[in-house]
């Protein structure tokens, strides 16, 4: 019987603390990854289809999708979405350049154009996609009750 | 804005296989109450393993043989370019067509202590399926196929020797999978190399050969050349090297006749004299015949030794 009753206690602590949490973060995100699959038509044409990978190889195509949607009652502002880069994902960029990325942990934020990496040599190159490590939205403008929205980037399995 | 951050080594394989790629994506905004972050899901993708492999000819050129030769020594390196680690299945192909002759397998080598040189005795012989050699990924591993020559091959004739490397997991069509066959519980997909590799090298014949000619002058003591006692004889033996390559350390040696004496101090190579002591020159008389050590003569060249004796 004990063993019986405290494995009981156990699961009303953690239903408790789950509610907990929820009536805490009025603001959903959720994230999805798809990778392209070529696919040949019935006509024989090739399409590019999103599926939702089990399983992916070096060099398969990724695409992310971050959906965020503000389901309590009030306005939330300074809205940021941040996004680390899995360490064995490339940044294959974004459709609409909306993002900062950082390059060295989230410490510094910026513009991919603008940001430099310093070599073991010592000599300084522009920064690629591939230095990408996070990828951050500042979105400008504050998400009112119910607004939602989604932000897509895209990688490359290393 | 500037910022700076250390570049990472990349590898060509890629992320190695049964990795978990986790992501998550995290919100923060100021609610009522001040700021508030939110995480997402977490989504896990494993990463299956890639089959791919390259092989390469490492001699740097034709291998020479000679006919007849037992034992050439062909040097072969097998890359695992894929991202898990892999074993590999070896075949050697002797008998390309193309070429001008076939060569005998005798057996493939691995080389064992991975200095790149083939180490009779030490270096493992290689059976198919017994000892399939197992390779990491982004790293290699040398072969060697050792082959004899046919005794009936002709001068400059090359013989193609091929070694494919496939991934014992299986092959086929770049994207054929092998479910759960992959390392750390994925799937084995075939990559772009088919997950077979091929290189060749060659065999070429380089065989030198020597033909000796003597011919002999005679000067009587009367201004003649009649072969009476007191007469001197002029030997000369040309030494022709054909074919191509080089004859290594060629030596002319030829008995002075019966009946006749050496005259001492006469031996010459190519009009320079030599002396008779075995000393620093290349010509020498031990009492019973001339020697003389032209070196090393290149295909095309001649070396003529003289020397004269004293008919009795």
């Amino acid at each position: 019987m004990r063993p019986v009753r405290s494995a009981l206690m156990l699961a009303v602590t953690a239903a408790l603390s789950s509610t907990a949490s929820i009536a805490a973060t009025p603001l959903q995100l959720k994230s999805d990854v798809f990778v392209e699959r070529q696919v040949v038509r019935s006509d024989g044409s090739n399409a590019v289809v999103l599926e939702k990978p089990n399983m992916v190889t070096p060099g398969d195509n990724l695409v992310f999708v971050v959906r965020y949607k503000n389901i309590g009652g009030s306005t939330a502002n300074n809205f940021v979405v941040t996004n680390p880069l899995p360490p064995a994902v490339a940044f294959n960029g974004t459709s609409d350049d909306s993002e900062v990325v950082s390059i060295d942990g989230g410490k510094s934020w910026g513009n991919l154009d603008v940001l430099r990496i310093t070599k073991a040599d010592g000599k300084i190159r522009a920064a690629v996609r591939t230095d990408v490590t996070h990828i951050k939205w500042n979105l400008n403008q504050p998400l009112n009750a119910g607004a939602e929205g989604k932000l897509i980037f895209r990688g490359i399995v290393k | 804005m500037l910022v700076f951050a250390t570049s990472q080594p990349a590898f060509a394989a890629g992320t190695i296989a049964g990795t978990d790629i986790q992501n998550i994506a995290e919100a923060t905004y100021d609610g009522p109450s001040g700021p508030v972050t939110v995480q997402s899901n977490t989504v896990t993708i494993k990463v299956d393993e890639l089959l791919n492999v390259t092989v390469a000819s490492t001699d740097g050129g034709d291998v020479s043989t000679s006919p007849g030769f037992v034992g050439n020594v062909q040097k072969y390196r097998v890359t695992n370019t894929g991202n898990g680690d892999e074993a590999f299945a070896l075949t050697a192909n002797v008998a390309s067509g193309g070429d001008d002759f076939d060569p005998t397998f005798q057996k493939m080598v691995i080389d064992t202590n991975n200095n790149g040189v083939y180490d009779p005795g030490v270096d493992a012989d290689y059976i198919a399926g017994t000892n399939d050699q197992v390779i990491s990924p982004d790293q290699s591993k040398i072969f060697f196929i050792i082959t004899t020559t046919p005794s009936g091959v002709a001068n400059l004739n090359r013989a193609e020797v091929s070694l494919t490397a496939v991934a014992v997991t299986g092959t086929g069509a770049a994207g054929t999978t092998f479910t759960g066959a992959g390392q750390g519980g994925g799937n084995a997909v075939v990559g772009l190399t088919t997950a077979s590799g091929t290189a060749s090298g060659f065999l070429a014949v380089q065989s030198v050969t020597v033909a000796l000619t003597k011919t002999a002058v005679i000067s009587d003591p009367f201004g003649g050349s009649r072969a009476v006692p007191g007469s001197i004889i002029t030997y000369s033996i040309a030494a022709n090297v054909t074919g191509s390559g080089t004859m290594n350390n060629l030596t002319i040696t030829d008995p002075i006749p019966a009946g006749t004496a050496y005259e001492i101090g006469s031996i010459t190579l190519q009009t320079a004299g030599l002396t008779d002591a075995t000393d620093a020159d290349a010509g020498n008389y031990n009492g019973t015949r001339v020697s003389v050590a032209a070196g090393n003569v290149p295909a095309g060249q001649t070396r003529t030794v003289t020397f004269k004796v004293k008919i009795q």
